[in-house]
């Protein structure tokens, strides 16, 4: 069946780039207001509204699978594309979708609950000979069975939530003492996050890349794999700078790799697009980590490098489409680097920075691609995640992507909020980043200051804060104060003035 | 006489300095000139406003991008290509002032722990007249549905508590006191 | 005359000793404490070279009962005279602490009076600069009647000319009354301090150890008591900040405030950035600076008293040059409401501006008075009618502007239509009614609520219905209790033509001596 109209559970950037493809496609997109953005870029884009601001509910707009479900029913929509976060690795939301005869654009509720437990995720790997890390077999009863379980593996450990995702409900303990408190956190997290508290545990790799492989499959049993992503670029699990191909693989590699997250894809039946991630240690061997049933935020570096439309095959998979191409059709080329801009003080530890975006302005060109769902006077919530904007870089060799990127992130002026846009910057200087040599713990050994420093530029910001200070404390003596017209009283009022 | 013209106080006409967080000091000797005197260079500056409202700055044919994001007296906060600085503009006597009387009153024997964003409080694990060490946790706080742990910057014992679990904070609302050990 | 005569050696050997006392030692003295000296304070506070000193020359008077002995100097130990500020007339004291501590004898306290005496019948305003240990214990009673002539003086030109302290050292004992009855007290951090008695009393009296900056420093002073409505970290600050609120006050009550010329490109009339400030979400806080920072012409916005009960946020700034006095409630803190201290805050500014002629703009986003069994008990009741009082009483020009909440007593205090005022705006996003939504339905539906299933969900339903049918600025307006709900872009514009409309507001009160405020 062809799809003609998609609900949009989502916000920010994914709803306006899956706009955009539909748009390309003919199909009609509709997107939810909600009262925490009433005034949200991604409104205006969309061809319909559906209006969430009456809101009696105590569930939050996004995550509320009935009123979505009732959304798409009562506007007659074909299809729901949840984007990535909030419902899009539900299994209890693509099933209510099917019920209700709405085709949900992902894979099946059966595959994102197998993948989504990540103990039942493992079993699929073992299975499939894809190579694993040691830990708990199933989830842990309590923080009790973790200390047991941790003390077997040695340490480090890291204890993850069974349905974690985007670096929550994650905490590494490096000693004993530290396992229960990590456990309460991480499971608190998840359990808010979530709603499912439950955890593993895993032998903790030391300063391994962070490699996944992007998935095509179609409801026919075809899987091809589109690459590899190098994510290793992060703080605390949350991927900040990600591109495609990885300096760290050769085709031998990336062969093997890919060929691994091809078999779980098709031992669990995957259709749709997703991702395997594997973790890579110095020796280059690989562990297989967990693979994540949606679109990914780094996915354009993929599209960059593959030419694909990954939302537009999203949507052809789910009319039940075969996929178009075979594995040999797929040809990486040149290499795309993508850069988290987020609303975060770099320098102060990376915390959130509240505001409204007075003005934004990003490059453009050729070879330079931004996603972004905000615009001048869009405000950053605390309701949502502080991402601002994707800035994708691309370039026939890394080189000359990196050297587009340092004169694109010159031209990415933010007015309003701390940005990550001066980590960018330090990351691009660095000499070992430069030649591809890094790991997750890029950000603890090698980048110890996460902003770039110029001291041009500290002399610069005295000089404006002083310049700036005369005309205010000065302010009046700039100006003329003008006397006269204040003694211009008529009689009328000088007369009655006093009582 | 129309308008009453004024000849200004002396402050703003003599040699003022910017001094940095961290304690590093730039002079500017004719702070009402658009003129930096600089490690001998002295070069004449532009301050602009491009098209789209950003402020800029050209110094040796090179663009900064800037803006003041806090001021509040003499302490500025201010932003040049998405770095921040803060700085507290000083007269050469304020600032012979300020050493002394950062001398007089020594290091500080205690430590305010202050909320470093708006959210939730979601665990407090230490109590009053709890022995704490530097690093050690004492407590999270859910902000961006991130749960960050708050750990104590010094060893100490906790003077005070200020906040209790599930309690909203503000930005830089106190949280808790920590006596220096 | 012959400059190498008789006559003229004499006038310089005077100037000479008089240089003297201004060495350079005497300079270091103060500057070891962070201090600068009277001079060169008042170098500073004057426009450059502006300064004329009078009574230089007198000399203090000799110690009577010949216990302990009187430093004879020139000037006693204060400076006073005329000068101007951004080219207007002031009169200033400046107190030197090198002379005696700044001790206050007959002569200094002559002096201070001298000049108060000239300032009121020029109507212009008088700065003093306070840096003194207090009464002159060698001249005993006679300094004592010194202070109170000069409090008498205060309370004569009180809501005559403007009248500011400044504290740059010790104010202790008598002397912080004559500050406390001028119109703002201005504070050097860490190096002044007021209190009543000092902490060496506090010790020998109750046994309690307490630092001169625990006890009367100029944050606590900022903060809790609300005594100093200005605090800044040094001198240079303090007296910089003197200069920018002298440059919104007129010099007398008869006056108006002076204008100044802007740049109209600087502030638009039109702003579209309002319409995003105050949520919909009536519980969410937002600072209500920014909403004034955008009606007022850039730059223009100076706070009084920003530590103090920052429930409510008070200050001056222009519109199209002309001064405005404005009190705001401030959702960001206490959400807004009113309190005993944020009453006091706001009262007082409210009768500075009414005295000396400054139009009144009151931005109102208020839920109530704060609950408590502590305000009831320490009289909120007496403290909340001081702010109904002084907006009542008030006969300059006042708008108010609801921005959002707007409930019970509370909305009547707040410039209510009913209270005087001249203009009242509402945004769409007001809440006007008796009280909250959700206060409301408990009371008017609680036999329903007690038999319902859902009594939360029942709850909900039907605060919204009320808020939709009742709390709105619609039925004010319908009632005429609200002159137009506008649109908050367009705030600033229609704030420019009310004040315009109302500047020549003439209205009669009863005659009488005064009224008589719940103090």
């Amino acid at each position: 069946m062809k799809i003609k109209s998609i609900l949009i559970a989502n916000r920010g950037e994914i709803t306006m780039r899956i706009i955009r493809t539909a748009r390309k496609m003919n199909i009609q997109s509709y997107v939810i207001k909600t009262v925490k953005e009433p005034n949200a870029w991604y409104l205006e884009e969309a061809d319909h509204i559906i209006d969430f601001t009456e809101c009696f509910s105590d569930i939050a707009e996004f995550l509320d699978i009935e009123r979505i479900i009732y959304a798409a029913k009562e506007n007659k929509i074909d299809s729901i594309h949840p984007g990535y976060g909030f419902l899009a690795e539900n299994p209890h939301f693509a099933q209510r979708c099917k019920e209700e005869g709405i085709i949900f654009i992902g894979p099946s509720s059966e595959v994102i609950y197998q993948m989504g437990n990540k103990t039942v995720a493992k079993e699929y790997a073992r299975k499939n000979n894809v190579p694993l890390l040691e830990g708990s077999k199933g989830n842990l009863k309590d923080a009790k069975e973790a200390i047991v379980m941790a003390n077997k593996i040695g340490y480090p450990v890291i204890l993850k939530a069974a349905s974690g995702g985007g670096g929550r409900g994650m905490r590494v303990a490096e000693k004993e003492s530290e396992v229960e408190r990590m456990y309460n956190i991480a499971s608190n997290e998840a359990a808010k996050a979530f709603n499912d508290p439950n955890m593993f545990i895993e032998k903790y790799v030391q300063e391994p890349r962070h490699v996944e492989f992007q998935i095509l499959g179609d409801q026919h049993g075809n899987v091809v794999h589109l690459g590899e992503r190098d994510c290793s670029i992060q703080r605390k699990h949350q991927k900040l700078l990600e591109e495609s191909p990885s300096p760290a693989l050769d085709p031998e590699l990336r062969e093997r790799m890919g060929k691994a997250a091809v078999n779980i894809a098709k031992g669990v039946g995957y259709y749709s697009a997703g991702t395997v991630e594997f973790l890579l240690d110095a020796k280059k061997e690989f562990y297989f980590m967990e693979m994540n049933t949606r679109i990914q935020v780094e996915h354009p570096v993929t599209e960059m490098v593959t030419g694909i439309d990954l939302i537009e095959q999203m949507i052809l998979i789910a009319q039940g489409e075969k996929l178009a191409f075979k594995q040999k059709d797929i040809k990486l080329k040149g290499w795309a680097i993508e850069f988290r801009i987020n609303a975060e003080d770099v320098q102060s530890g990376f915390s959130p920075s509240l505001g409204t975006i007075e003005k934004i302005t990003w490059p453009e060109g050729d070879n330079i691609r931004v996603d972004t769902g905000v615009r001048d006077g869009s405000v950053i919530t605390p309701y949502y995640d502080s991402m601002i904007a994707k800035l994708i870089i691309y370039g026939d060799t890394r080189e000359k992507a990196l050297q587009l990127s340092s004169q694109a992130i010159k031209k990415f002026w933010i007015k309003g909020t701390k940005t990550t846009l001066s980590f960018c910057r330090a990351v691009l200087q660095n000499k070992n980043f430069r030649k591809g040599k890094f790991n997750t713990s890029f950000l603890t050994n090698e980048l110890k200051i996460h902003y770039h420093n110029a001291p041009d530029e500290e002399m610069l910001a005295a000089f404006f804060a002083v310049y700036d200070y005369v005309r205010e404390v000065g302010d009046a003596e700039g100006k003329t104060l003008n006397v006269e017209k204040s003694k211009n009283i008529t009689p009328w009022l000088l007369n009655k003035r006093l009582r | 006489m129309a308008e009453s013209k004024s000849n200004g106080s002396k402050v703003t006409k003599h040699k003022l300095i910017a001094l940095s967080s961290s304690k590093k000091q730039f002079e500017f000797s004719n702070p009402q000139e658009k003129i930096i005197k600089y490690k001998g260079e002295k070069v004449k500056v532009r301050l602009s406003e491009d098209p789209n409202g950003f402020s800029y700055i050209v110094w040796k044919n090179r663009k900064y991008m800037l803006d003041i994001i806090e001021k509040n007296q003499n302490r500025y906060t201010v932003m040049v290509n998405g770095v921040w600085h803060t700085f507290t503009i000083e007269s050469p006597f304020s600032l012979k002032r300020k050493k002394l009387l950062e001398k007089q009153a020594g290091v500080s024997t205690s430590e305010s722990i202050v909320s470093p964003m708006p959210g939730k409080i979601i665990d407090v694990f230490v109590e009053e007249g709890a022995e704490i060490n530097t690093g050690e946790p004492l407590l999270i706080l859910e902000a961006m549905k991130m749960q960050n742990e708050i750990i104590s910057p010094i060893d100490g014992i906790i003077r005070k508590i200020s906040i209790r679990k599930n309690d909203s904070v503000m930005k830089d609302d106190l949280l808790i006191e920590i006596d220096r050990r | 005359m012959d400059v190498k005569g008789k006559n003229f050696k004499k006038f310089l050997d005077r100037q000479q000793v008089f240089e003297s006392q201004y060495d350079a030692k005497s300079m270091q003295k103060q500057h070891a404490k962070g201090k600068l000296t009277a001079r060169e304070r008042i170098d500073i506070l004057f426009d450059e070279g502006t300064f004329e000193e009078i009574d230089a020359f007198v000399t203090p008077t000799k110690s009577d009962g010949g216990f302990g002995k009187i430093q004879q100097s020139y000037g006693d130990g204060v400076i006073i005279g005329h000068g101007q500020i951004m080219g207007r007339l002031a009169f200033s004291y400046a107190q030197d602490f090198n002379v005696m501590g700044g001790s206050l004898g007959s002569i200094h306290a002559a002096k201070i009076s001298k000049i108060q005496d000239m300032a009121l019948k020029m109507g212009a305003p008088i700065i003093g600069l306070i840096d003194s240990g207090g009464a002159r214990i060698q001249e005993g009673v006679a300094s004592l009647a010194g202070y109170a002539a000069i409090f008498y003086r205060n309370v004569q030109a009180s809501g005559v000319i403007p009248q500011i302290s400044v504290i740059l050292g010790p104010a202790a004992g008598g002397a912080v009354y004559s500050p406390s009855i001028t119109d703002f007290i201005f504070m050097a951090n860490k190096t002044s301090y007021m209190f009543v008695t000092g902490p060496n009393v506090v010790k020998e009296v109750l046994n309690e150890d307490v630092t001169f900056d625990d006890l009367g420093g100029a944050e606590v002073h900022a903060k809790k008591s609300g005594v100093a409505q200005m605090v800044y970290e040094d001198e240079e600050n303090t007296l910089m900040g003197v200069r920018k609120l002298i440059s919104y006050l007129p010099a007398n009550n008869l006056e108006n405030p002076p204008e100044v010329d802007i740049d109209k490109k600087e502030t638009k009339d039109i702003e579209e950035k309002l319409r995003d400030i105050a949520p919909d979400d009536p519980n969410k806080p937002y600072d209500v600076k920014d909403v004034i920072k955008l009606l007022v012409d850039k730059r223009s916005f100076y706070e009084i008293g920003e530590l103090y009960a920052q429930n409510i946020v008070v200050g001056f700034g222009r519109i199209d040059g002309k001064v405005i006095g404005i009190i705001a409630n401030q959702p960001k803190v206490l959400a807004g409401t009113l309190d005993i201290n944020s009453s006091n805050k706001a009262a007082r500014f409210i009768r500075f501006c009414d005295s000396f002629n400054i139009p009144l703009l009151t931005l109102e986003d208020v839920p109530g008075f704060l609950p408590g069994v502590d305000q009831e008990h320490d009289g909120i009741i007496r403290h909340g009618a001081k702010l109904l009082y002084a907006y009542a009483d008030a006969t300059v020009p006042k708008i108010t502007v609801i921005l959002r909440k707007s409930y019970g007593g509370a909305y009547c205090v707040m410039n209510s239509k009913n209270l005087g005022g001249d203009f009242n705006f509402a945004w769409p996003t007001a809440e006007i009614a008796v009280m909250g939504p959700e206060g409301a339905v408990a009371i008017l539906y609680r036999k329903e609520l007690a038999a319902s299933k859902d009594p939360a969900g029942l709850k909900k339903e039907l605060a919204a219905k009320y808020r939709e049918e009742i709390a709105n600025p619609y039925v004010a307006d319908e009632k005429g209790f609200i002159d137009e709900v506008i649109d908050p872009a367009t705030t600033r514009k229609k704030l420019k033509s009310a004040f315009l409309a109302l500047e020549n507001k003439y209205i009669t009160n009863p005659t009488r001596k005064h009224g008589n405020i719940p103090l």
